[in-house]
Order: structure tokens, then sequence, then C-alpha cells
């Protein structure tokens, strides 16, 4: 998508001179149906290698389905589904490397899956235990964000802080098309490009902002070009196809290794389900529209380009719908298990050691009211 | 011993912080080249590198963004905002994230950053220069605020914030940046944290406040004693965790207590402090606990600038009318 | 409702085994959404929804062998209803219970402190000195009662002295009695009046209310009001005369309307009713107000000549004193006769002596007829 066709001067006439020009190019390997569409990547040359990315895009569908069961029965409170997005996830966290930092917004359950996050530790998150962000697995990956745009900010400090003591570590941070609107990631795109910092920003654009679509959100013609003003550079990929997602990142985490700062991924997906559990989207969007985009989905995309290139067979189907439901099960057993955090637990992580004048409050709240004031 | 004024024992506490640790950076916009608009980071760039004195872009919501990132990955973020005036954008990030990293993280990410800022009026400076809003950041679990008074407090104060494994917002008193010159040893010893500092005792009346109004309160206190009357001076130096056993061990001896600060008298640190007192002190009141403070109105431009901050003499009035009580 | 059942799935397949659902009764779905992955003797099928609606019903479970043509899914199902939230749960308002009871009245109380101001501090001390706070007044700020007011009280409590709060009459006496001495200039003319002629049942206040009425008729200077500030004085045609009453609670001054227009019978009539209403304290607070003049007959207490305090507007007050024996003149000869004190106390700003004089010659005059 060229811009030059916007400029009202033609070039080098008159009183107006050319002095800057942008492009956007958008990526896309694969079909809707799972063909190929173009060459693929390296590390597609194999399909059999990219049964792992299939695996945790279907053990993630079928946590995100359990997660809204346990919603409806009560059992878990509000959360926000990932239905449809499955490779913006696994492509950008299976692009990453164990001692890069991943900064999620809050619908990034497959990235989180990916990286070694437990889907006990997802649960206990989002049925409202703090414990849920104590990842033992990715150490330093930041807990998912909620006040919307945030987390770019955070991912440039990172990225400063590895920049700082030559690490060729990366952040990735990844956010939603309403979260372009904020402040927050202007500003880190605009620090990130004059610092040359090593982060790579995603935008998993679902074309919905809860009740918004992509069109009230902004007048910019791709989310990718808002790069061009923080002078780093802005692609698009076609966010439904793993292939593609995964391909960019890694140009992307390269780049950023490699010194030359960072980059802007648009990926252009869209959101299956509602914005939360507590969202009804038939309040602002057709069920026909919605119906459409399901031929467009990640999953069966990926599975219909691996059956065709006869690296997925239908025992392989069978076998991964059973360990994926297993898995989700004994999750959700031990998250329902898990004993509550004591009251006291408010107090214990609020400084490294709590100060004296918290110290009666604590009591007072491991008392009891029955006991009276401590 | 070197003499020094509050302004260069911030620098003097930031050049020592940045020889002691590796990993503690300093941030803000012109705090490089130009050494900080108050010259508080004045020669920290010569001394320590463009890699450790960052001038960022206009952006205080990033320069508190980037601090937070910076401190989970265990580096020491040392922000400058460069008026509190100008602070507001950064507030999503003290409360949201910097606050609470550490506490839905269970420990597992934290958040050791100090942002500093210039507040408080009686400079003559422009709109939107002279603001005394720390009770709103007061009001955070997980965030301490802390306000030097005085050039050795400023220096063990701000190194002590520097190496909190928490964050601390550091207020600096800019109308007494230049006020006072002490000696100051620059051994690197830090002061304590969530702790009053009682600057004169006495057994009359306790007198409490921070900042800038540790001036006109010591004045006051002196004209009190050339009365007879001995005022405690307290300076509360760290507002959140507020040491509310010191102010209340005085004024179980005093009987007696009026609370001064600069910031608007409703909502103000000052109610939490009298509120306090009503709770554990009560039975030792001989008077009402009087608050002397700015009026519930913007800060006046310059011209009325003077009766918005709290004086002397109201003080003193203040004092007065506790001592005829009982 | 409407039902879902098993499609044809090709391959010449009758049956197929459910693998796994994707959706759950109450579910919103769209057409094209996969509903369940079924096995085939070839692949693992996604099988897509025909129709957006709610599901109802799900008919099988994972493992089950399902023939084509049975019902997979009802649709239909009960919506959910609107929540109004995007996050977290709202809780419903209890339906609002109507109850018998009448409206909850406003509990008047006494304020707790009694209206006694004094800190904590003080009030401790006051417990622990047995002093009762209602009976000290404050000389703090306001009229806060402070520790030193406390200490004062308990050591006159202790010296035998009881403190005690003017209230009610006393008080408005103080209050009066200051107002005259802030206003009045008093000067005092006092005399006699040879009362030996008089019968035993003579009604002394009777007497000395017509003797003031004559004397207002020959000096109406003195039956007057002055407002010193305007400098104005009311010199007034009715005599209404402020009769002075000593009760148990203090002084009381009510007043005897319209002297000179009513006979002696009525007089006594109204000094009687008067007597019995201050003596039931049912004087009405007009009764005790609007005089022009005021009599203070205290000869049954006892004294003789006194200076008396003048009650603004009034310009003058006359009090009569006990009865004493004095030797007279009679033709030469010393007799003892009964006198009657009298003494004549006026403001000078607006009275001047010889009106005062005059006045108190018609007095004596109308006594010693």
């Amino acid at each position: 998508m060229s811009l030059a066709s916007k400029t009202e001067n033609p070039p080098e006439t008159g009183a107006a001179r050319r002095v800057a020009a942008f492009e956007v190019f958008y990526r896309r390997y694969l079909e809707e149906n799972g063909e190929p569409c173009a060459e693929l990547p390296g590390f597609a040359s194999d399909p059999a290698a990219l049964a792992p990315l299939y695996r945790i895009m279907v053990l993630t569908r079928i946590f995100d389905e359990k997660a809204i069961a346990l919603q409806r029965t009560g059992r878990l409170g509000t959360y926000a589904s990932a239905l449809g997005e499955e490779a913006v996830g696994v492509g950008v966290a299976s692009a990453m490397q164990p001692g890069d930092v991943l900064l999620p917004s809050f619908r990034e359950q497959a990235a989180q899956i990916w990286r070694g996050a437990k889907l006990t530790e997802l649960l206990l998150y989002w049925g409202g235990d703090e414990r849920g962000s104590a990842f033992e697995g990715p150490a330093e990956d930041f807990p998912i964000c909620v006040p919307v745009g945030t987390q770019f900010p955070h991912g440039c400090g990172v990225a400063l802080a590895f920049k700082r003591r030559g690490e060729a570590r990366a952040a990735v941070c990844v956010g939603g098309d309403g979260a372009t609107s904020k402040g927050d990631f202007y500003e880190a795109l605009n620090i990130a490009g004059v610092w040359r910092l090593p982060v790579v920003f995603v935008i998993a654009n679902n074309q919905w902002a809860i009740s918004v679509p992509r069109s009230a959100q902004s007048a910019a013609e791709t989310l990718a070009q808002k790069a061009i003003a923080a002078g780093i550079p802005g692609e698009q990929v076609d966010g439904n196809d793993v292939i593609a997602v995964r391909e960019a990142s890694e140009r992307a985490l390269a780049r950023a290794r490699a010194g030359e700062g960072a980059t802007l991924i648009e990926a252009l997906t869209y959101r299956l389900a509602d914005h939360t559990t507590a969202d009804d989207a038939r309040r602002y969007r057709e069920d026909t529209e919605v119906s459409a985009r399901w031929k467009a989905e990640p999953v069966a995309r990926l599975r219909n380009f691996l059956v065709a290139r006869a690296v997925w067979t239908k025992e392989d189907e069978e076998g991964l719908r059973t360990a994926c439901t297993k898995e989700v099960e004994e999750a959700v057993e031990a998250y329902l298990n898990a004993s509550p955090a004591p009251p006291t637990a408010m107090f214990d992580h609020l400084f490294q050691k709590l100060p004296h004048a918290l110290t009666a409050q604590r009591r007072a709240l491991a008392a009891g009211p029955e006991d009276g004031d401590a | 011993m070197p003499e020094m004024d509050l302004l260069e024992a911030v620098n003097t506490a930031l050049a020592r912080a940045m020889a002691d640790d590796e990993r503690v950076v300093v941030l803000g916009e012109d705090v490089g080249v130009d050494g900080g608009v108050f010259r508080a980071t004045a020669g920290l760039i010569d001394r320590f590198g463009a890699e450790r004195v960052l001038d960022t872009p206009l952006s205080e919501s990033v320069i508190a963004g980037l601090s937070v990132g910076l401190a989970a990955q265990d580096m020491r973020p040392v922000a400058e905002i460069q008026f509190m005036g100008f602070l507001y954008p950064a507030i999503d990030q003290l409360v949201s994230h910097a606050s609470r990293l550490r506490n839905r993280t269970r420990s597992r990410l934290s958040c050791p950053m100090v942002l500093r800022a210039p507040y408080g009026g009686g400079i003559h400076a422009p709109e939107h220069h002279s603001e005394s809003t720390e009770a709103m950041l007061a009001h955070i679990p997980g965030l301490r605020v802390v306000i030097p008074s005085s050039p050795a407090r400023a220096y063990g104060l701000l190194l002590a914030a520097i190496r909190d494994p928490d964050p601390v917002v550091f207020l600096e008193p800019k109308r007494i940046y230049h006020a006072v010159k002490e000696d100051v040893e620059d051994d690197g010893a830090p002061l304590p944290l969530d702790r009053c500092f009682v600057l004169r005792e006495g057994k009359d009346i306790t007198l409490v406040t921070w900042g800038a109004m540790v001036l006109e309160t010591m004045a006051a206190a002196n004209a009190l004693g050339e009365e007879g009357v001995q005022a405690e001076v307290i300076d509360v130096a760290t507002l959140n965790p507020l040491d509310e056993s010191t102010i209340l061990a005085s004024v179980e001896k005093t009987g007696r207590c009026v609370i001064v600060h600069e910031a608007a008298y409703s909502g103000g640190l000052g109610g939490e402090i009298g509120s306090r007192l009503a709770e554990r002190g009560l039975y030792s009141l001989l008077a009402p606990v009087a608050r002397v403070a700015g009026y519930d109105t913007v800060m006046p431009l310059p011209r009325l600038e003077h009766h918005y901050m709290p004086s002397e003499a109201r003080i003193l009035a203040a004092a007065h009318d506790c001592l005829e009580h009982a | 409702m409407s039902t879902f059942r098993l499609p044809d799935l090709g391959e010449g397949l009758q049956d197929a085994e459910i693998v796994s659902w994707h959706v759950a009764p109450g579910d919103h779905v769209v057409a094209d959404q996969p509903l369940l992955a079924v096995e085939t003797a070839k692949a693992v099928v996604e099988i897509p929804s025909p129709q957006s609606g709610i599901i109802a019903q799900l008919h099988g479970e994972a493992g089950d062998v399902v023939p084509i043509g049975a019902p997979l899914v009802e649709f239909g199902g009960e919506d959910r209803a609107d929540r109004g939230a995007v996050v977290g749960e709202l809780p419903a308002a209890k339906p609002a219970r109507k109850s018998a009871e009448p409206a909850q009245k406003t509990v008047l109380a006494k304020p707790v402190s009694g209206g006694v101001k004094a800190v904590p501090a003080v009030r401790a001390q006051a417990r622990k000195l047995g002093v009762d706070l209602a009976q000290v007044s404050g000389t703090g700020p306001g009229g806060a009662i402070t520790s030193d007011d406390v200490r004062k009280a308990a050591e006159k409590e202790a010296s035998g002295a009881r403190i005690e709060r003017l209230r009610g009459v006393r008080r408005a006496m103080a209050q009066n009695m200051v107002r005259s001495g802030a206003e009045v200039v008093p000067a005092t003319v006092n005399d006699e009046a040879d009362v030996d002629h008089w019968g035993d049942h003579e009604d002394a206040t009777v007497r000395l209310a017509r003797a003031i009425t004559e004397a207002c008729t020959a000096e109406p200077a003195l039956n007057a009001w002055y407002d010193g500030a305007a400098s104005e004085r009311w010199l007034h045609a009715k005599l209404d005369l402020g009769i002075a009453m000593d009760t148990p609670d203090g002084l009381f001054v009510p007043t005897l309307r319209d002297v000179g227009g009513r006979d002696d019978d009525d007089l006594r009539r109204g000094l009687e009713a008067m007597k019995r209403d201050v003596r039931a304290r049912s004087v009405p607070p007009e009764e005790l107000r609007g005089q022009t003049f005021t009599l203070s007959n205290f000869g049954m207490i006892g004294g003789r000549h006194v200076s008396l305090v003048i009650v603004p507007p009034q310009v003058a007050i006359l009090g009569a004193g006990r009865f004493y024996q004095r030797y007279v003149p009679v033709d030469g000869k010393p007799q003892a006769h009964r006198m009657m004190p009298l003494s004549l106390t006026f403001d000078h700003r607006v009275v001047a002596g010889a009106e005062a004089a005059r006045f108190m010659a018609a007095v004596v005059a109308s006594l010693e007829r």
C-alpha cells in the first residue's frame, strides 16, 4: 500500500518537492484454506517443524473453551477469550528466545502458554489470585497488563536494560488496535526509535476494541504506519497465518539483537468471541460478520496446511485433542483444589519488608473481627 | 566537611549512588547535557557518561514507564520529572504499575525505582510550577512518598530511597533548594525511611510539618520560645508509610498539636495526622488539633502566592489559639 | 427451538464418534462456528453451526458414536440477560421489602457534651477532681472550660464555697444592672413623709402609687423614657408603674398599668393579682416590660434611704423604706411621729435636680394628706 498517491502536488514541480514518502507492506504465506500463496520461509520448509506451533494453538483453544465454561458456572472471574487469535500469540512467542521478555496485554494466552506459563497459573490469575502472575517458568516476563497500552513504556525500559548491559536480548510488547490510540503507545514508539531500543511492538489488530470497530479507532489507513512517525519500520502481516506472524517476528527480533532498534508489526486478525465473558457482542456487531470471519480462522488454516502436506494424521489430531483435554482438565483440577491464600497475603508482597507502620493493620486482619482491634 | 545546600546535597547523593552501584541510571528531561533545569544532575553525565545519564524525549509517562521496565530488570532508575506540575501524566504508571508490581507478581518482579520532582511554591514561578499535591500520592499503597527538608536529610533520604527495593517518589521542596547551607558528609550513609525527625524538643506544643514549611515552623517555634513556650518540631519526612508513633508520643507529652503544610487544607495529609491523633491520642489533647495549610483554592500566581502559603505569623496565631485552650 | 442433526459427512459413512464439544448450553454461536469435532474413518472433522443462535441443549458426549441424522444440538436456548458490565458482576438490587413499620422518626437527643465545651483532657481532669463541669464557667476561647478553670473550681469546692451559675432571674438582674451602670448618670434626692395620721390598714403601696401619679402630673419629666444614643426623650401620658417585688427566686418587677386611670379598689385588686402571679411565677412576659416609672417599697424588709438603680429607658425610681419614729415639733412640743423614708434616684442626663426636688415634694405632699 503506497501512500505516494495521497500527495496533492506532483513531485518536483512548483513550490513543493517531495521530502519523504512511505510504504507499508503486508505479508501472507497461507491462504485462508491453508494453501501456500508464496514461497515459505526457511523455518517452514519442513512442514513437520510447524507441528509444535499447531499443538500450542490447539491447547490454547481448548483451554480457552474450558475457561469460558468455568466462568459460566461461576468458578472463574471475568475472562477475556483469545478465540481466533491463537496464531498471533504462537507466531510471536515461537520466534522469541527464552532470554527475551514478553510484555502482554490481556489476550496473549497463546504466547504465555508457549513461553511456559502454566495453565493453572493462568486460571489462578483469571480466578482472582495474585499467585497466578508468579510464573514458575518465564521468570522475567511481565504479568498481564490491564491499563491499555501502559505496557509499551515498560517494554522500552526492559529493552534499555538489555542494551545497557550489552545483552543480545529483546523485549516484545503485544497490544491491541485500541492500544494504538493511547499516548503511552506513541511515546513508547518514539523513545524506542530515537534510542534504538531492542524492542518489538506487536499489534494484534482484532478489529474491535470492545464495541468500537477499527474504522472508528483511527483514521490511519494502517496501524503499522504509526511506526513511521517514530522513525521505525512498520509492517502488516496476516495475523491468522502463523507462518507470516512468525517470520515477521523473527526478522524484527534479529534487528533488535543486531542493535538496529525497534520494529512495529501489525497482525491483522479477528476477535471471534465477545470482548470478555461479561460482554455481549451482539449489541454492536452482526452475527453474519462473525460467521464470515470463521472462514479465515487460524487453527483450521494451519491444520489444513499440515494435513495437505501429509505431516498430520487423524491419529495425530485425535491424540492431540485427547492430550490437550487431559492437560486442561488436570490444570482445572489443580486450580479448583488450590487453597486460597490467607487474607494477610495482601500485606506480604506490598514491600520487600512490611513497614512498621503497617504491622498493626496486618495483625488486626490476622486476628479477625471477633478478637477486636490489634 | 563540605558545606552544601539542599540542591547540592541531592546532586552529591546522586553521584554517590551512581558511583556505588552500576545499576543506578538517571533519566529525565534535560538531566544530561544541561544538568537538570535546577542543576540537580549537574556533572553526572561527565562523570558517568551518556549511557547512565539519559536525556529523554518530552514524555513524562514514558519516563515513569521506562523506569518500571528498568526496575523490573533489576536496574535502579532514578527518574526526574521536571516539576510536580508535570508529574500527572506519570501517575498512571506510578499507581497502576510501580506501586503494585511486586504485589501482583508475589515478589517475582519488583520495582526499585525513584522518581524525583521539585515541588511546592514560593519561587514566583508561572502557573503549574508550584504544585503541592503530595497527598494524592501518599494515598497509594505500595508507593513511598518522601520529602526532605534540609541538605543533610536530602542526602541521607535520597540515598535510602535509591537503595530501597521498592518505589519511592522523592519530592524536593524547591523553595529551599538554596535557602540553607549546612555541613553534609559525603559518606554514603543513608537516613531511615518511614521515620519522623524531631528537629526541636519541647514540652508545651507539637508542631508537625514537612518540606519547605519546616523553615517557617522553626521560626515560629523560636518566636514561641521567646514567649516562654517550648515547642517541639517534627519533620514527617516520609509521608507514607506514616510514622505516627513519633507524633503520638510528642502530643502525649505536650497535649497540643499544630500541623503545618503548604498543600491545600482539604484532603491534605494534615487530615490524616489529625485523624490518627483523634483515634489514638485523644485523651492527651488539651486543645483541638489545628491545621495551618494552603487554602482550598488553586495555588495563586506569584502576586498573591505569599497570601496562600502558611506564614510564620499564621503558624504563631494557630499556636497561640491552641495554648489558650487549656 | 430447532434441532441440528449430524449431517452427511460423505465418504459413505453412517456415523461418527464425538471427539469434543466446543460449545455449551447457553452459548451464543454464529453460523459456521465449529460446534464440535467428530472422528470419521479418515479424519477428525469440525462440524460448523448451521445458524446463529443460543444453544439450548447438546446431545451426546465425547466418545459417543452418533449416527448420521441423529440430533446433535438444540437451538433456541434462553438468552442470558444483559448484565450491563464488561468486567465483574454487578449485584442485583434486592426486592424492596414493604414494611408495615412507619418511617423511623429522627431521634432527638441532647448533645452528649451537655453543651459544655471542654477537651477530653480537661474532662478527665474534672472527673478526677470531682468537679461538675456544668457548674464551671469557661474562660477559654468560645467559653471553653480550661484546666485552670477546673482547678479553681476544685479549690473553691475544697474551701467550702458553693459555686453557683447565675440563671434566670438573677442572671437577668445582673445583666440589667450592668446595662444601667453603663448608661445612666444617677443622682438621688432623699426626703421623708410624716404618715403618722395614716390608719392601720392603709395600703402603703397604693398610697405610694397615688403619690407618684400626682407627682408625675406635677413634674412630667420623671415619667419619661430617654434614648441617650438618639438624644430623645419620650414623655408619657400614662403612668405604667413597675412594682419591685422580692421573691425567693429574685427580683421581679411586674407592671401596674395606667395607675392614674384607676381607682384605689382597682389598684388594690391589681396589686393582689400581681402578687399572686409573681408567687406562682405566672406573670406574662409583657407584664414585666413597658414601665415608665418604678417603685421599690422595701419597707417590710428594712432600710431607710437608698441609692436605687434606674432601669433604662426609665429615668427615675422611687424607693420607700421602713417606717421609723421621729420627734417632730407640733405646736412647739415634741411628738413622736411615724415617718416614711423616701429616696428618689433620677437620671441626671435628662432630669434636672429641681425637677426631681419638685417631684419629691409632690410625693411627700400626697403622702402627708
